[in-house]
């Protein structure tokens, strides 16, 4: 009862914690119901040959994990996935880093500019979605409608195609996911110190080499929750590719959440599809795990260096926007 | 502050692409639906030959203009209150909880508080679709398929360990004492909280409201499935009905301008929530979970 934590406060009676503890535990509790129970249910339905016309049900283990495992659709629709996710990761950190830069700038209307990104975050997929469309499509749409009358374009041009369907959707997502890490990045880069970048100037380091060795450093935690924020939301992302293609055209942008999609609702293949939904989750573990490593190692160097701590970081933005 | 005319013309070109890069999506959008539809047909990129909120006007009921969509304008307004009856009690209930649940993590420490956490952060990871089959044939075993519960039910999964990350980092920053001067006055642990804390937070639980009201109002995968086609869906697979199924082949058809103007409209809420939200939800400086033990 003695002793007083870094914050200055003294830690709390037993009584207090199991209040606390009760409190979470009921909300374990509604979380397990919720959903721990239902994915119990699906490993059931995983391992078993169910038959919806007869209502009846064989076990047969592994089986339809090894189907997947060895279709070339469900390989191919991982590999969708992991392209979708690179380019959607990589976009999105140059893009928000650029915007955060020109944000981080003084100019006039930069208080409403800044509040103005944050509009597509709050815009659902499906919207998203749509304005693209509006975009994109061959008759009507702006892009084609803007580089025909320039001559840059034969009218009606095909944008979204079997080779470039998928990096379209992504181009989207990323307008609608960017924000996020504008505003992680935004934080960040209000907290380099300024006699860092004294330091440069008075070395001659030009504005890039200022970029490359002072304000980049400094953003490298930011920029690692930046990118496994944006890899959660993008691996996962189900909306927007469906409301945007549905996965066409063929199966040129069908990723593996949109292949588990079909297997449910096209064929009632329920027992494949709870199989692949548990390869995908096996995958969303592995990325989970990484999450929690990178932010256990940014602490750490928190720790180390206080300046960095005042660095904001609001990963959790990023999960509600993409939702 | 006075810059040399190379990074002024630079800053000048960056804020143009940033602001290009945000509205033009929209505005295309917003453009679309005031244009007549065989002014659409022919191409956004041209002048039209009059402008008008007329499918506005027919989606909210205010011009008999219905029968020209074929009662789709109808169900584009009842997916909007469908939205709404969903996405209020979800907001609301789900931010209940996770005050409750941010207070116990961000105030206190427990045993196996680490472990509770990473279960709690490991459902949020889950992928949706992950749990779509189960809970599709539990909620159709208990005739909840086309019901407002079985769908508030399902956003409340994916809300209250979300929201609970966000407040648990907001109690966190909060400042103890006056909590604990509460407490020597005789007020319970509740009593604190409700009377202390929450008002002391209502930034951040406001905050929390809006990002539960987006999840909600946004969501497109379980409410097609558990709501689309029936009297209870809501708007986002009510949309969906609307798009031209394939962009690449350029279907054009009467339901475009409304599908734009819907789209509009669907997206009101989201954006004034997030314009008002704005500066909190900038200011959570929340949500490292990792930093937030409270050692």
């Amino acid at each position: 009862m003695t002793a007083v934590d870094r914050a200055g406060r003294r830690p709390l009676a037993r009584a207090d914690a199991n209040f606390a503890l009760r409190i979470v535990i009921i909300l374990i509790i509604i979380t397990g119901v919720l959903i721990i129970a239902p994915l119990i249910y699906a490993a059931w339905i995983s391992t078993h040959d169910t038959n919806v016309i007869l209502r009846r049900s064989m076990f047969i283990g592994l089986g339809h994990y090894r189907r997947i495992l060895a279709s070339d659709e469900a390989v191919e629709a991982m590999i969708r996935s992991f392209e979708f996710t690179a380019f959607a990761v990589v976009a999105s950190i140059v893009l928000g880093l650029v915007m955060a830069l020109v944000l981080n700038e003084e100019f006039p209307g930069r208080r409403f500019l800044r509040a103005a990104i944050l509009l597509p975050w709050a815009v659902s997929e499906v919207a998203t979605a749509t304005a693209w469309i509006f975009i994109l499509n061959p008759t009507f749409g702006a892009l084609t409608g803007l580089l025909s009358l320039l001559g840059l374009t034969e009218p009606n041009h095909v944008w979204i195609n079997e080779n470039t369907a998928l990096y379209w959707v992504a181009i989207a997502f990323v307008w609608h996911v960017t924000p996020l890490g504008t505003f992680f990045f935004l934080a960040a880069l209000q907290t380099v110190p300024d006699s860092l970048y004294q330091a440069a100037r008075i070395d001659r380091a030009s504005a890039i080499g200022r970029f490359f060795h002072v304000t980049l450093p400094h953003l490298r935690s930011t920029i690692l929750v930046v990118l496994v924020v944006v890899t959660v939301e993008a691996f996962r992302s189900f909306d927007i590719l469906f409301a945007m293609t549905r996965g066409g055209p063929g199966t040129a942008s069908q990723t593996f959440p949109m292949l588990i999609f079909r297997y449910t609702f096209e064929f009632s293949k329920y027992g494949l599809a709870a199989a692949a939904s548990y390869i995908l989750v096996a995958t969303g573990m592995v990325i989970t795990t990484l999450y929690f490593l990178v932010l256990m190692r940014r602490r750490r160097r928190v720790k180390v260096d206080k300046e960095s701590a005042v660095e904001t970081s609001v990963p959790i933005l990023a999960e509600a926007g993409a939702s | 502050v006075i810059r040399p005319v190379g990074q002024r013309v630079a800053l000048g070109l960056g804020i143009a692409l940033v602001a290009l890069w945000t509205f033009i999506p929209l505005l295309v959008m917003f453009w679309a639906s005031l244009i007549p539809i065989s002014d659409l047909i022919a191409g956004l990129v041209r002048w039209p030959s009059s402008l008008s909120f007329a499918t506005y006007r027919a989606i909210l009921g205010i011009d008999r203009m219905n029968e020209v969509f074929g009662g789709q304008a109808e169900a584009i307004a009842r997916g909007f209150i469908n939205s709404v009856i969903v996405a209020v009690p979800v907001a609301a209930i789900g931010t209940g909880l996770a005050v409750l649940g941010g207070f116990a993590f961000g105030r206190f420490r427990f045993p196996f508080k680490n472990t509770l956490l990473f279960i709690l952060l490991s459902v949020r990871v889950l992928p949706p679709i992950a749990i779509l089959i189960p809970y599709f044939v539990i909620l159709s075993a208990l005739h909840l398929v086309g019901s407002y519960l079985g769908l508030i039910v399902t956003y409340l999964t994916a809300v209250i360990p979300l929201l609970t990350w966000v407040l648990m980092g907001y109690f966190a920053s909060l400042p103890v004492d006056i909590e604990r001067a509460a407490r020597i006055d005789g007020c319970g642990r509740l009593g604190a909280l409700l009377h202390v804390t929450i008002p002391m937070a209502t930034p951040g639980i406001a905050a929390a409201f809006v990002i539960a009201f987006l999840t909600a109002w946004n969501e497109l995968l379980f409410a097609l499935i558990l709501t689309g086609g029936t009297a209870r869906q809501t708007l986002a697979p009510a949309l969906l009905g609307l798009s031209p199924t394939m962009p690449s082949t350029g279907t054009a058809n009467l339901g475009l301008t409304l599908f734009a103007a819907a789209s509009m409209l669907s997206a009101v809420p989201p954006l004034i929530l997030a314009l008002l939200a704005q500066r909190y939800i900038t200011r959570l400086n929340v949500a490292d979970p990792v930093t937030l033990q409270g050692e």
